[in-house]
């Protein structure tokens, strides 16, 4: 039977031969960018995580709690949320408004614990769907990564705005 | 029974039946608040609106006046009548899902609506709420309403019990439940018009500022809205997490229906079973909230003098001690269930043809000695707070001795025996402490805790001053019978996990049993 040569060894051009021309033509791609970003500013990377970039305002980023017109929480604790979750990643603890929180909540159930566990989170945003008081939003931005796994746990405190956000169903 | 013709379909009815119930027999449901099979009828929220008539009649012939097709011509009343204050009558037509029905109901509805603070995702209610289901299956979704809704602060008005006077919708039966039911007119409508609400006023100068009774659980569950609500439950869970089967209560020998609300392997709350008019209506609260005690304080270890230790070495020493004695006593177990006191019957019965003194008694508070079995502590729940005493009655392992022999024996007897008479919530609530028991205070007085082994479901004051204390399974975690005050077998279902290895009463005692023959030999 006859050999059938499948592979060929390549054979080198002049011009390739010779190291300079690939470097020289690597360099010029280089001093391009150079020129562009050091002389021009015309830089396509930013400096994260100084710098962000503008998201989609309907981007699922991180949980952030609402309080109404008048700074009260408008979470009441009704469980929609954790309820609703597909990944098991919202815990809520509820109970009776005690008399010196009374101003901070329209209701008399509020949430006294209320953590997202951003490793479980699957930022579906099923929450923000399911909330009949539109109260939690995924519009935080993105998650910033930490050193830790109790550091993505995000607690009331991490999430509570200080105004009241946008109304029931609507996005900013 | 008798024919009615209900949406132009003819059905047999019970006609000692209002029409509510009757037509629930057949299959066609009345949407209603106030009326309640077990109350009095009083047709407060006229929800029921239907259409009622009858055939035409020629008044010179008697004749039934029928069309060209044959059909009887029906002429319906031109004012709609509350389905649940109307007797069935042979012959009558009722016209249930008619336009002009459906239209009264959505309009009843929007007035039940108007002072409603609709406020469910904060209510406790919600998802067992007739308000919210009817509101949803015939109201509009919007209202006319604009002016102000009237705003009453929530108020206690019991020991375990609030009225969120903003949610009531004055159906009136939460009143009619103290005074028909429970015989005691403590709850009535205060202020008039659109201010009326409901109020506790006390029966007598004895009886305190709150409601107490037994049945403040049953005024919740009563309650067609989120007005009245348990405060040993709130807020603590919502009502579509819990995972609901049909069991019995052990609270007492009356052996209730239940369904069991568990979530997270923990027990709530008792609601009434499934199929009231087959079985109860009603429960009490000593049954409905106890339960919560059986994921509390359980005792998981087998103690020795109160200190945890295996079972491997813990046993084998109290087996030696059975082994040694020559006269035991056995107190308690009608808190067991028919099998493990068949079970245990047969072992008592081993333990005696090996030559030893076995005595059993079963009774352990006053009202068991003075045999008070049968009776009512009130409409519902017996005195003997223990389920199954019945059946110790009738064994015939179980001596039926005198009180004061009975005690003295106890101090001679060279091992004592104790079927879980010191587990709350058998026969004990919480609030009242083990210590307080009878038993506890005997077991003091005579000292006799160097010589006792506790079989028990619960941690308490008793297990850790025992000889040993051999944890076992507890009710809602077996499948048992168990027998009713009057003979009648009732059945239970495991709703709970148990501890994996943990054992019933019968099978440690067998294992002792087991163990001291080993030993033996
Ligand atoms: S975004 Fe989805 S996965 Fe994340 S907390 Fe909300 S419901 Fe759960
Ligand atoms: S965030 Fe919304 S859905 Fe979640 S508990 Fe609070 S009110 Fe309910
Ligand atoms: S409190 Fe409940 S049961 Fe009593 S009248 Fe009001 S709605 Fe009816
Ligand atoms: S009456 Fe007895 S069996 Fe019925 S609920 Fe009360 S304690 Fe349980
Ligand atoms: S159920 Fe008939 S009027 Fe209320």
């Amino acid at each position: 039977m006859a050999i059938v040569k499948v592979h060929e060894k390549y054979k080198w051009k002049f011009l390739e031969k010779n190291y300079f021309y690939s470097i020289g033509a690597g360099m010029l791609v280089t001093l391009g960018a150079f020129f562009k970003t050091g002389i021009l500013n015309k830089a396509v990377t930013i400096r994260y995580p100084e710098e962000t970039r503008p998201v989609s305002n309907r981007l699922r980023g991180l949980h952030t709690l609402k309080r109404d017109e008048e700074d009260r929480e408008r979470c009441t604790a009704c469980f929609c949320c954790q309820w609703s979750c597909p990944a098991d990643a919202i815990h809520i603890e509820a109970a009776e408004v005690p008399p010196e929180r009374a101003h901070l909540h329209p209701e008399d159930k509020y949430a006294k614990v209320f953590q997202v566990d951003l490793l479980r989170c699957i930022y579906c945003g099923l929450c923000e769907e399911a909330c009949p008081k539109g109260a939690i939003y995924l519009d935080g931005g993105i998650p910033m990564p930490a050193d830790h796994r109790d550091k993505f746990i995000r607690n009331k405190e991490d999430m509570l705005e200080e105004k009241g956000g946008p109304l029931i169903g609507e996005r900013i | 029974m008798v024919k009615i013709t209900v949406d132009g379909t003819e059905v047999l009815v019970n006609e000692k039946k209002n029409l509510i119930d009757a037509l629930k027999d057949v299959g066609v449901s009345v949407p209603h608040f106030c009326y309640h099979p077990k109350l009095e009828v009083v047709g407060m929220c006229r929800l029921c609106m239907v259409e009622i008539g009858s055939a035409k009649v020629d008044p010179a012939t008697k004749q039934i006046v029928k069309d060209q097709t044959g059909k009887p011509i029906v002429i319906f009343n031109p004012k709609m009548q509350a389905a649940c204050n109307t007797p069935v009558t042979e012959g009558m037509y009722v016209n249930v899902n008619s336009e002009k029905a459906k239209a009264a109901r959505a309009g009843v509805m929007e007035f039940q609506l108007i002072n409603h603070p609709l406020d469910c995702p904060v209510c406790d209610k919600a998802g067992e709420c007739a308000l919210q289901d009817y509101s949803f299956s015939v109201g509009d979704s919007g209202s006319r309403f604009r002016e102000h809704k009237r705003n009453h602060p929530v108020e206690k008005i019991g020991t375990n019990l609030r009225i969120v006077h903003n949610r009531c919708i004055l159906c009136y039966r939460c009143v009619r439940f103290e005074r028909d039911i429970v015989g005691r007119d403590d709850l009535e409508l205060q202020e008039r018009g659109n201010e009326t609400v409901i109020g506790y006023t006390p029966l007598n100068a004895s009886s305190g500022p709150l409601l107490d009774t037994n049945y403040q659980g049953a005024l919740a569950d009563l309650c067609p809205v989120g007005a009245l609500l348990n405060e040993n439950t709130l807020f603590q869970s919502r009502v579509w997490w819990y995972d609901a089967k049909q069991s019995i209560c052990h609270g007492c020998s009356e052996l209730c229906h239940v369904t069991t609300n568990v979530k997270d392997n923990e027990l709530y709350r008792y609601m009434p079973p499934k199929n009231p008019e087959e079985t109860n209506y009603f429960i009490c609260d000593a049954g409905r909230f106890s339960v919560h005690e059986f994921s509390r304080n359980r005792l998981h270890a087998y103690l020795l003098k109160g200190h945890p230790g295996k079972s491997v070495d813990i046993l084998p020493q109290v087996a030696e001690n059975l082994l040694n004695a020559s006269k035991v006593a056995i107190v308690g177990g009608s808190t067991l269930s028919n099998e493990e006191v068949d079970a245990i019957q047969l072992l008592v019965n081993e333990w005696r043809n090996s030559s030893k003194d076995v005595a059993w008694e079963f009774r352990t508070e006053t009202p068991m000695w003075e045999n008070r079995f049968a009776e009512k502590a009130d409409f519902l729940m017996m005195v003997d707070r223990r389920p199954n005493s019945k059946k110790l009655l009738d064994s015939k392992a179980v001596s039926i001795g005198e009180r004061k022999g009975w005690e003295e024996y106890l101090s001679q007897v060279d091992l004592i025996i104790v079927l879980n008479e010191f587990s709350a919530p058998y026969a004990f609530d919480a609030t009242r402490g083990i210590e307080n028991s009878e038993l506890y205070k005997l077991f003091e007085q005579k000292d006799l805790w160097k010589k006792t082994i506790l079989v028990s479901t619960h941690e308490s004051a008793a297990t850790k001053k025992a000889l040993a204390s051999l944890p076992v399974k507890a009710f809602p975690e077996m499948e048992a019978t168990y027998t009713r005050h009057d003979g009648q077998i009732r059945k239970s279902i495991p709703v709970l996990k148990p501890v994996k290895g943990l054992k019933t009463a019968s099978e440690v005692l067998a294992s002792l049993s087991g163990k001291a023959e080993l030993a033996r030999r």
